[in-house]
C-alpha cells in the first residue's frame, strides 16, 4: 500500500476516543508503576494493572500545623468521595510484623526508625482498599527526610493540600480542642460545637495538646519543616487559608483534589461557544482560532456561503434563507458535518458557534462523530445583550463601543432582538442539562479578560467528575 | 339372653314395667340347634338386609295390617261380595264340568250312539265245524329251470343312416378353420412382432436423440454453474481482499495514530517521576541526607562546645574578680 497513491487517512474517531478514555493518562501510568515496580513478568504485571480499573483513583496529602483542622478536613473527604483515610495511628493499629515491632519503640517511647516506618506505610498503601479507593494520608510525612524516603519508595502524591493559619489562631483552637473518644471526631468548645447532647458528654481532651508551651513548640517544630516539605511537593501542592469556615475550607480543597494536572497528551480542541445574540461569540471564537491556529466555523454564514456556492445544497437552503425561515436541521447537519470532516477541521481542531440552538440540534451533533470537548456558556443579561445590538457594534481593535461603526452584521431592531434572545432563552435550560461539564463564563467583562477565561478552559484538562453517590 | 334381658315387672309404683336393652333381632339358625346355643353366651345376629321377615320395596300398595282388629266395614263387604261371586263361578262351572276328560292335542271328542250296535256277550263262543281232504301223493313235478326274474330292462338300438361319423367329412372343415385361424393368428403375431420391433427401433433411435440432447443440455448447466460459482468465488475473494485491505488501513491508521499520541509518552514519564522524587540526584540526596545532618550536628557540638568555653571563661573571669575583689 503505497502511502502516494492511497494516502492514509487516520479516522478523527481515534482521536476522540483516546481523549475520551484518557488514553494517554493511562498509559503514563501503566509506564510509572511499571518502573517504580520492576515486576519480573511486566505483561502480565500490565494486564493486571488494566483490569483492575483504577487507575486514575485519588492520592492525596493532607499536611498542616497542628490545629489546623486536618482531621476534620480529612474526614469530610474521605466521606464525599469515598477514599481510605490513613493516620500514623490508623498505620500503627495494623496488626502485621512491622507494626508489632514498631509498637514495640514506642511503648520504649522511642522513634520509630524511619525504614520501618516507610515499610509500614508502604504495606498499608499496597493494601487492595487502598489500592481500589485510593487513599488520604493525613500529617505523613512529618519531616523532609520522610518525605524523600517516600518519593524513593515510589509513593507520590496527586494532590497535597496545606492548610496554614495565623499562630494566634491555631493556639486557640488547639486549646479548646475535643477529641469525641468513639469515633475520633474533633469539635471545638467554641467554634465547632457537637450536634447532640451525648456527643458532647463525651469529650474529653487531648492528652498530646495540655498547655500553651508545649502547643508552641509544637508549632515550631512543624514551621521548621513546612517549608522544605512545600519544596519537595511543590509541583503538585495546593496552600489553603484555614482560617475561614470550614466548609469554605473543604470546598476549596474539594475543588483542587477533583481538577487535574496538565497533561501532555496530543489535544485537537473542538469547542462549542453557546451564548445569547450580542454576547461576543464570533469576537471571541475569532480570537480563538487566531491564537491556537484552529478553523472558525460560523454556522450563519456557512449556510450563506453554501447556498451562494450553487452547489445541490446550496439550492435546496437558498428558499429557506431567502424568506428568511429556519433551514431544516437534517440540511444544516449535513452541511456541518460535511464542513467539519475536511483535512483541516480534523487536524487543527474547530471552534463552532450559532449552532446548536435547540436540544435535538445538540442531540444530532453529539451522535455525529464531531462531539465538541470542551463546551463554553458565554453568560449576559438580556439588556447588555440589547444595548450591544441595537447601538452599535464593538470594535475589535480597540475593544470599544462605536455607536455608527457597523461591522459585517447589519443593525438590528429592538424588536427582533428581544425576539432572538427569548428564543434563546427557551432552549437554553435544556442545552445547558445536555452539557452538564460545560463551563460558564460571565460575557458582560472586557473581551479580553472573557477570552483569558476561555483560554484556561481550553488548555486545562476538565476536572473529575464525582460519581454519583446515593 | 338372661344377660340381654332385664324386665322388670314391678316399678316401685306398682305398676308393670317393661324394659330391655336394645337388642338385634336374632335370626333362626339353618344348621345349628338354638337350644345348643342358647347355653352359651354368644349372641347370634343376623343381618337384616338379608332378613326375610323385613317389608322389602314400597309400602303404598302393600297389605297392611289393619289398624284396629275389627276389619274394616268396607274391606268386609268387599270380601263379602268376592266370596260370593267365587261361590256362584264354582257353581257354575260344575253344570258344565264333563264326565270324561278332555280330548287330548289332535283329537276330538264325537258323539256316538252305540245301541245299534249292542252285542250281547256269552261264554260260549260261536263255532263252526269245517274238514279239508288233502289229494294223494304224487311225484313231484320236475323243478322247473330256475330261470331268474328278469332284473333288468330290455332295451334295443338301432344305427340309422346318417349316424355314423366320417372322419374326413366331418373334421375337415373344422381343421380347416382352425387352420385358418391358427395361420391368421400366427401372421398377426409375426407381424405385432415386426411391428413392436420397427417401435422399438424408433424408439431406440428417439432415445438415443434424446440422451445426446439430454447430455448436451447437462453439459452446459455444468458450465454454467461452473461460470457461476467461479464468480461468486472470485466475487468473495475480492471482498475478502478489500476487507483485509481495509483491515490492515485501519490497523496501520491506529499504528500511526499510536505512535504518534504516545510520542511523547516517555519523556513524560520521566519527567513526572523526576518531579515525584523517584528519579533524584544521588549526589545531591547524599548531601542533603549525609552530609548536612553531620554537618548541622558537628556545628552544633562546636558552638556548644563554644558555648561551654564562653560559659567557664565566664565563671573563671567571676571567680578571679571576686577573689581579686576579696584581696
Amino acid at each position: 500500500m503505497d502511502a502516494t497513491t492511497k494516502p492514509l487517512r487516520i479516522p478523527p474517531d481515534m482521536a476522540t476516543y483516546a481523549e475520551k478514555h484518557d488514553i494517554f493518562e493511562l498509559f503514563q501510568t501503566l509506564v510509572r508503576s511499571l518502573v517504580v515496580d520492576k515486576p519480573a513478568d511486566p505483561i502480565q504485571y500490565l494486564i493486571d494493572m488494566l483490569k483492575r480499573e483504577n487507575t486514575d483513583v485519588p492520592r492525596v496529602m493532607l499536611l498542616g500545623p497542628p490545629a489546623s483542622g486536618k482531621r476534620t478536613i480529612a474526614k469530610k473527604l474521605c466521606e464525599q468521595i469515598g477514599t481510605i483515610h490513613i493516620t500514623a495511628s490508623n498505620i500503627l493499629k495494623d496488626d502485621s510484623d512491622l507494626s508489632r515491632a514498631a509498637l514495640e519503640y514506642t511503648e520504649k517511647n522511642q522513634e520509630i526508625p524511619q525504614d520501618l516506618w516507610i515499610k509500614l506505610i508502604q504495606q498499608r498503601l499496597l493494601k487492595a482498599d487502598c489500592v481500589r479507593r485510593g487513599w488520604v494520608l493525613e500529617a505523613i510525612p512529618k519531616t523532609r527526610e520522610e518525605a524523600l524516603c517516600l518519593q524513593e519508595a515510589g509513593i507520590a502524591p496527586e494532590h497535597v493540600v496545606m492548610l496554614q493559619a495565623p499562630e494566634s489562631v491555631l493556639i486557640e483552637r488547639s486549646l479548646g480542642k475535643r477529641i469525641d473518644p468513639v469515633t475520633g471526631d474533633v469539635y471545638h468548645v467554641a467554634f465547632m460545637r457537637p450536634e447532640s447532647a451525648e456527643v458532647a458528654q463525651r469529650l474529653e481532651r487531648p492528652q498530646s495538646l495540655i498547655s500553651e508551651d508545649v502547643i508552641y513548640r509544637q508549632l515550631q517544630g512543624f514551621h521548621r519543616e513546612a517549608h522544605a516539605l512545600q519544596r519537595t511537593y511543590k509541583n503538585c501542592l495546593k496552600i489553603v487559608d484555614a482560617d475561614q469556615a470550614h466548609v469554605d475550607v473543604f470546598a476549596q480543597v474539594l475543588t483542587f483534589i477533583l481538577s487535574r494536572h496538565r497533561s501532555s497528551a496530543p489535544y485537537t480542541p473542538r469547542i462549542l461557544l453557546l451564548g445569547p445574540p450580542g454576547s461576543g461569540r464570533s469576537l471571541q471564537a475569532r480570537l480563538i482560532a487566531q491564537k491556537y491556529g484552529l478553523v472558525n466555523i460560523c454556522c450563519g454564514e456557512l449556510l450563506k456561503a453554501v447556498a451562494a456556492d450553487e452547489s445541490s445544497m446550496g439550492e435546496l437552503i437558498k428558499p429557506f434563507l431567502e424568506s428568511g425561515r429556519r433551514v431544516p436541521d437534517s440540511m444544516v447537519l449535513q452541511i456541518l458535518t460535511e464542513r467539519l470532516s475536511r483535512l483541516d477541521c480534523t487536524t487543527r481542531g474547530w471552534v463552532l458557534h450559532g449552532f446548536p440552538q435547540d436540544l435535538e440540534q445538540a442531540e444530532a451533533l453529539q451522535e455525529s462523530k464531531f462531539s465538541p470537548n470542551r463546551v463554553v456558556f458565554l453568560e449576559m443579561t438580556d439588556g447588555v445583550a440589547v444595548e450591544g445590538l441595537t447601538l452599535g457594534a464593538i470594535d475589535p481593535v480597540t475593544g470599544e463601543r462605536h455607536s455608527f461603526r457597523l461591522q459585517h452584521r447589519l443593525r438590528e431592531s429592538e424588536a427582533e432582538v428581544q425576539k432572538k434572545l427569548q428564543q434563546y432563552w427557551r432552549h437554553v435550560e435544556a442545552l445547558q442539562a445536555f452539557y452538564p461539564q460545560a463551563v460558564r463564563v460571565r460575557a458582560d467583562q472586557d473581551p479580553h479578560t472573557v477570552f483569558e477565561c476561555l483560554e484556561s478552559t481550553l488548555v486545562d484538562r476538565l476536572p473529575k467528575v464525582l460519581p454519583d453517590r446515593a | 339372653m338372661a344377660s340381654a334381658l332385664q324386665p322388670y315387672n314391678q316399678d316401685p309404683n306398682g305398676a308393670y314395667v317393661f324394659s330391655s336393652r336394645p337388642r338385634p333381632a336374632p335370626t333362626r339358625l339353618k344348621y345349628k340347634d338354638p337350644a345348643v346355643i342358647q347355653n352359651e353366651e354368644s349372641y347370634v345376629y343376623g343381618n337384616i338386609m338379608y332378613d326375610r321377615r323385613v317389608v322389602r320395596g314400597n309400602t303404598y300398595a302393600q297389605h297392611t295390617l289393619p289398624l284396629r282388629s275389627q276389619p274394616d266395614p268396607a274391606e268386609l263387604k268387599k270380601q263379602q261380595e268376592a266370596r260370593r261371586r267365587a261361590l256362584a263361578r264354582k257353581r257354575a262351572k260344575e253344570q258344565f264340568r264333563l264326565l270324561t276328560p278332555e280330548a287330548p292335542e289332535g283329537r276330538k271328542h264325537k258323539d256316538v250312539q252305540t245301541e245299534l250296535y249292542l252285542e250281547e256277550l256269552s261264554d260260549h263262543p260261536e263255532d263252526a265245524s269245517m274238514g279239508c281232504q288233502t289229494d294223494a301223493f304224487l311225484d313231484e313235478p320236475a323243478t322247473p329251470l330256475f330261470i331268474p326274474a328278469k332284473s333288468g330292462k330290455d332295451v334295443a338300438t338301432q344305427i340309422e343312416e346318417g349316424e355314423l361319423f366320417y372322419f374326413d367329412t366331418e373334421v375337415q372343415p373344422v381343421l380347416e378353420v382352425l387352420i385358418g385361424k391358427t395361420m391368421e393368428q400366427a401372421l398377426l403375431e409375426v407381424l405385432e412382432e415386426e411391428e413392436l420391433a420397427s417401435l422399438r427401433a424408433q424408439q431406440r433411435a428417439f432415445q438415443e436423440l434424446r440422451n445426446a440432447e439430454i447430455v448436451e443440455v447437462q453439459r452446459l448447466e455444468e458450465q454454467e454453474r461452473r461460470h457461476r460459482e467461479e464468480k461468486v468465488r472470485r466475487l468473495k475473494q475480492q471482498r475478502e481482499v478489500l476487507e483485509n485491505e481495509r483491515v490492515i488501513a485501519e490497523k496501520i491508521a491506529a499504528r500511526v495514530f499510536a505512535q504518534q499520541y504516545l510520542a511523547d509518552l516517555l519523556p513524560s514519564v520521566y519527567n513526572t517521576l523526576r518531579d515525584q522524587g523517584y528519579f533524584y540526584d544521588p549526589v545531591q540526596r547524599d548531601i542533603e541526607t549525609g552530609f548536612l545532618p553531620w554537618l548541622m550536628t558537628e556545628v552544633d557540638s562546636a558552638l556548644k562546645k563554644r558555648e561551654i568555653v564562653l560559659t567557664m571563661l565566664d565563671t573563671l573571669i567571676y571567680d578571679v574578680a571576686n577573689s581579686r575583689q576579696e584581696t
